[in-house]
């Protein structure tokens, strides 16, 4: 399978998720952990569902408070997110000694 | 209570952008509503609310300019390209801008308000060059290679350098001896001409009752003593031609200008020619009396009226009421006949002369009931107090409407050249940037986004700009149009005031514009104006350039440093 183009902010994400990988996660914890805004995250939040990487569902709450959304890697999400958080380290291991020197 | 509000107000941003979002992501715009109860401090949730009101707008958007992709979800490789899709959805809006834009060159009202926009730039380069009428030379060039008579009667009244006047006027005359009228136009724009005298014989043998000729011929003789700007003292025999002169205008019973007939001539030739320049043709400023003509009237009027004062000394009271007459009767027909407001202030200030001698005469007579008639009609032909009765061109806007639509026009002409430039920049830069490669991003590769959002922006700006200067000017052009398709005068002042308010830069004083005009076409320095222009447009595209480089190539690469995972 080819390897999609990955942004930083989508990594940043999926490394989130990595943290607990079949761990339920709200959207705003994502966001203080990633220190992302809602305009950014959501639509990653948005691509990873649509291409099946991610699951999402409804949890309800005390009355008054609207429900919140949850979400968790699937099996492909999080095989996915391995291989992209190996592929970055590895990536970022071969840059330091060139921008040591540099 | 604050805390409160501001959470209430992103909440409801949020619930309104979520309502906005097509069907397929509302689901997400719940999500983020759901959130904001939990996210901490009343600015934060304000700040979660616009981010997740700006996906939704987003989304909303591409609904709209990419139908079928409500996610924005591109297939393959660009999945996880942060902003391709809002990229694409902002290129496709762009171009939309533009076709739109470019669309309105399609209409003449919009071209001929584009050209009239850029009249300032355009002025002062004309005046530059000492060629203030370029369109006028192809056009006498094409009507001398066609034989067109009444092509080069148009050129001829309008014509600025008198030379070329008198030539084009001969020719057209030569062609069709029908337009003789046309050597009184030009009599009357440049009545110090040689030729003037001649011409004045043959339209006397043509028209014998106009008091127009007599008038030219006056100024004619008025001017002589001005010539090289030393003034002369007229000779005896000069000064009795002159009293001769306007002694036979202020007989003659008719007083026509021929306005109308070069009404009739701009319907024939405007669009023969599509010669559609409203300073050229709606201008009427030149196509008037002589400036003197004013003072030559009211010098000869003062005489006739001091003649009867002494008439009335030697009790000849019948010879003096006849000479109050012939200056009212003068006054009546020029105020009555004439086309022009010069012409009926004329007219009117001669009457209100005449009308307050005929007042004394009448009181000194023991007649109150005329003397009462007389000061009433006195006060009526007032040029600063009386009531003046409308005439046809008079303004409907007014002098504030016309100054605020001129600077409005200029302003959008001036936006749709910066949207235009920048847009092409920006362009180049998407070029550049979408050509290279990407695992070596460039510097114009890095702009893309700023690029993009320079495109929307600077598109949705000349789309604005081009909507505003078209409704502005339309109603101008309506005016113009009927000036020429009908001959029209309604609110042809309208369009003189606005006209004349577009062609000095907005905001520059018309003091200073008249005094570096005047110091270009005088001081024997006549490039100086262009030197200025060409160095402020020099320097302002310099400026341009020195800060796309220092933005685009002088910034930091740290994009290359971004990639890097967060070490466990």
């Amino acid at each position: 399978m080819k390897t999609p183009r990955i942004s930083p902010e989508t990594l940043r994400v999926l490394e989130s998720f990595l943290e607990r990988p079949t761990g339920w996660h709200y959207g705003y914890e994502l966001s203080r952990e990633t220190k992302l805004k809602s305009g950014t995250l959501y639509p990653i939040l948005m691509r990873l569902e649509k291409h099946k990487l991610l699951e999402a569902r409804w949890v309800a709450t005390q009355d008054g408070v609207p429900p919140r959304h949850t979400y968790r890697l699937t099996p492909d999400g999080l095989e996915l997110a391995r291989t992209q958080s190996e592929e970055a380290r590895s990536r970022w291991m071969v840059q330091q000694p060139a921008l040591s020197r540099s | 209570m604050r805390d409160t509000s501001l959470r209430q107000a992103a909440a409801l941003l949020l619930d309104y952008a979520t309502r906005i979002a097509p069907p397929a992501s509302r689901e997400w715009g719940q999500a983020m509503r759901g959130e904001l109860s939990f996210v901490k401090g009343p600015w934060a949730a304000l700040a979660w609310a616009f981010g997740g009101a700006s996906v939704m707008a987003k989304h909303a958007l591409m609904a709209i300019f990419i139908p079928g992709r409500s996610q924005g979800i591109p297939p393959g490789d660009e999945l996880f390209a942060k902003n391709v899709s809002l990229g694409k959805a902002a290129l496709v809006a762009g171009a939309g801008c533009i076709l739109i834009a470019l669309l309105f060159f399609g209409a003449p009202p919009f071209r001929q308000a584009f050209r009239v926009a850029l009249k300032p730039w355009t002025f002062i380069f004309q005046m530059a060059s000492r060629n203030l009428q370029p369109g006028f030379e192809n056009l006498a060039k094409r009507a001398e290679a066609q034989h067109d008579p009444e092509g080069l009667a148009f050129c001829a009244v309008r014509q600025q350098n008198s030379h070329e006047s008198v030539r084009l006027a001969e020719e057209a005359v030569r062609l069709n001896p029908n337009l003789i009228w046309v050597y009184a136009v030009v009599g009357m724009r440049h009545p110090e001409l040689d030729e003037v005298r001649p011409w004045i014989e043959k339209l006397e043998r043509w028209d014998p009752q106009n008091s127009l000729f007599h008038l030219i011929e006056a100024e004619s003789l008025d001017r002589f003593h001005f010539r090289r700007g030393v003034w002369t003292p007229p000779m005896r025999e000069q000064e009795q031609a002159w009293q001769s002169a306007m002694a036979a205008a202020f007989q003659s019973p008719k007083f026509d200008d021929y306005l109308d007939r070069v009404a009739g001539l701009n319907r024939r030739v405007v669009p023969r020619y599509g010669f559609y320049d409203p300073y050229e043709v709606a201008s009427r400023d030149q196509l008037d009396l002589p400036d003197t003509a004013f003072e030559n009237s009211e010098r000869f009027a003062n005489s006739l009226l001091r003649t009867g004062e002494d008439l009335e000394a030697r009790n000849d009271r019948k010879s003096a009421l006849e000479k109050y007459w012939t200056v009212a009767h003068f006054g009546q027909t020029i105020d009555s006949q004439g086309r022009t407001g010069f012409e009926h202030l004329i007219g009117t200030s001669l009457q209100a002369m005449a009308y307050r001698q005929l007042q004394a005469f009448s009181v000194k007579g023991g007649d109150q009931a005329e003397a009462t008639l007389f000061a009433y009609l006195a006060a009526k032909f007032d040029p600063l107090s009386g009531e003046q009765p409308g005439f046809p061109g008079e303004s409907t806007f007014g002098l504030d409407t016309a100054k605020r639509n001129a600077a409005v026009v200029q302003i959008s002409g001036l936006m749709i050249l910066v949207f235009s430039g920048l847009l092409v920049i920006a362009a180049a830069i998407l070029l550049v940037g979408g050509s290279a490669s990407r695992r070596t991003p460039s510097a114009a590769q890095r702009a893309k986004p700023v690029a993009t959002m320079v495109l929307l922006s600077s598109a949705a700006g000349l789309l604005f700009s081009s909507v505003t200067l078209y409704l502005t000017y339309r109603p101008y052009w309506y005016i113009f149009q009927s000036a020429i398709v009908t001959g029209g005068r309604s609110q042809a002042r309208d369009l003189l005031f606005f006209l004349n308010d577009t062609k000095m830069p907005s905001g520059a004083s018309p003091r200073v514009v008249n005094l570096l005009l005047h110091s270009l076409l005088y001081s024997g320095s006549p490039d100086f104006l262009f030197y200025v222009w060409t160095g402020v447009t020099l320097l302002g595209l310099i400026g341009l350039v020195l800060i796309f480089l220092r933005h685009f190539l002088g910034r930091p690469r740290v994009n290359r440093l971004q990639n890097h995972p967060r070490v466990p």
